[in-house]
């Protein structure tokens, strides 16, 4: 008669917290703060389009203390998940092979933060210009 | 060798022992090791199993990192015993445990039976586009073709990606790390015609939709073959398969 009575370990509940978890749970929470920054600028759109007295209140409101530490706040979480994010962009694309050899994981995750970087650079650039101009 | 052994160090060994005779679940069972700087984990466990307790049960085969039967959780980190020296434990203690994720059997055995069917699933063979006779002679391949998949063929299925895959502890039927690993390495080879077979196997949500791009299972591979990227870049060819499936004829 076989003795075959197969153990299931419970899944340890929190492994989420711990390493080498962690960094993972971190990336993906500081994803939250990209929504939460999407969904400020989509009020201010609102109270734009609510009329004048309401983007004055919007903008009352982006101007005091505590926004500005949740801006502080948000602008880290969005930088780490910029910074994270484009460490896993190279595992959701196929192999990159030049020339026969296969491009190191690493130079796409550069290239892609250099992009990035490059292309906030201009968009900051044009608002500052436009700003001037207006 | 026993003058070796009686001049070195020993280590205490607590291993997670579970005989489903008598324990109604597993205990940590202590043992203490003689040991050389030039001494595996899996060589420990056979010290014990030859000179303390031969009841004491773990897989093992080639000691050279190559057949994938010894792995193990070593101190919570998915590892194959025999490629991990005892010298580069916690010093004088070291938790051995089974691979998480996986019913145990006995002591470090665990229930493969799930994952060699989730890889017999996906197809884990050429299937030419277009078959030809021997005496038309072999397929051929550059050497930039085989770069797109090799990696992948370097999968030992040791399991280790399962192990440290938390989705795949949330939910065992999750195709997994491994079984997609040996999906993309047919997939991926540019002699096989075998494409839509396998995607049609990893559509749902049990499929490459249950991973979350942890990253983990390529942290641990013993081989490099880094199978995050095997699952996720199936995630963008089974959303296009999606799409693509309305506007494609029905094969007669």
């Amino acid at each position: 008669m076989s003795e075959r009575r197969p153990f299931h370990r419970p899944q340890p509940r929190h492994w989420w917290a711990h390493k080498p978890y962690r960094a993972y749970t971190v990336r993906e929470l500081s994803g939250v703060a990209v929504a939460v920054y999407g969904a400020i600028l989509l009020v201010g759109l609102f109270c734009l389009w609510r009329g004048p007295d309401a983007y004055a209140v919007y903008r009352r409101i982006l101007a005091s203390d505590w926004s500005f530490v949740v801006h502080a706040v948000l602008l880290a979480a969005v930088l780490w998940h910029v910074v994270t994010w484009f460490e896993i962009l190279p595992k959701t694309m196929p192999k990159l092979i030049l020339r026969g050899l296969q491009l190191p994981q690493r130079q796409v995750t550069a290239m892609a933060r250099l992009v990035a970087l490059v292309c906030s650079a201009a968009l900051l650039i044009v608002v500052v210009a436009l700003g001037a101009m207006s | 060798m026993s003058n070796t052994i009686a001049r070195s160090k020993t280590i205490e060994l607590r291993v997670l022992r579970y005989r489903p005779a008598s324990d109604a679940e597993p205990v940590f069972v202590s043992y203490r090791v003689p040991y050389t700087d030039d001494m595996s984990v899996l060589q420990a466990l056979q010290s014990i199993k030859d000179t303390q307790d031969g009841s004491l049960s773990f897989r093992w085969s080639c000691r050279m990192a190559i057949c994938g039967s010894c792995g193990m959780m070593i101190n919570g980190e998915p590892k194959l015993a025999c490629n991990t020296f005892v010298r580069d434990l916690t010093p004088n203690a070291a938790v051995i445990e089974p691979l998480q994720n996986f019913p145990i059997e006995r002591d470090l055995v665990v229930t493969v039976g799930d994952f060699v069917k989730k890889i017999e699933s996906i197809y884990p063979y050429l299937m030419p586009k277009v078959p030809k006779p021997i005496e038309d002679g072999t397929y051929l391949q550059t050497p930039a073709q085989m770069t797109a998949y090799e990696s992948f063929s370097d999968c030992i299925n040791c399991m280790l990606c399962y192990a440290a895959c938390p989705q795949f502890g949330a939910n065992p039927d999750f195709i997994g790390p491994g079984a997609m690993a040996m999906l993309q390495r047919y997939n991926g080879d540019s002699r096989d015609g075998g494409q839509q077979f396998r995607l049609d196997r990893i559509h749902g949500e049990d499929g490459v939709w249950a991973c979350t791009a942890v990253g983990v299972c390529s942290e641990v591979c013993p081989k490099q073959v880094d199978p995050a990227n095997a699952v996720n870049q199936n995630k963008t060819n089974s959303a296009l398969d999606f799409f693509l499936h309305y506007v494609r004829r029905e094969q007669p």
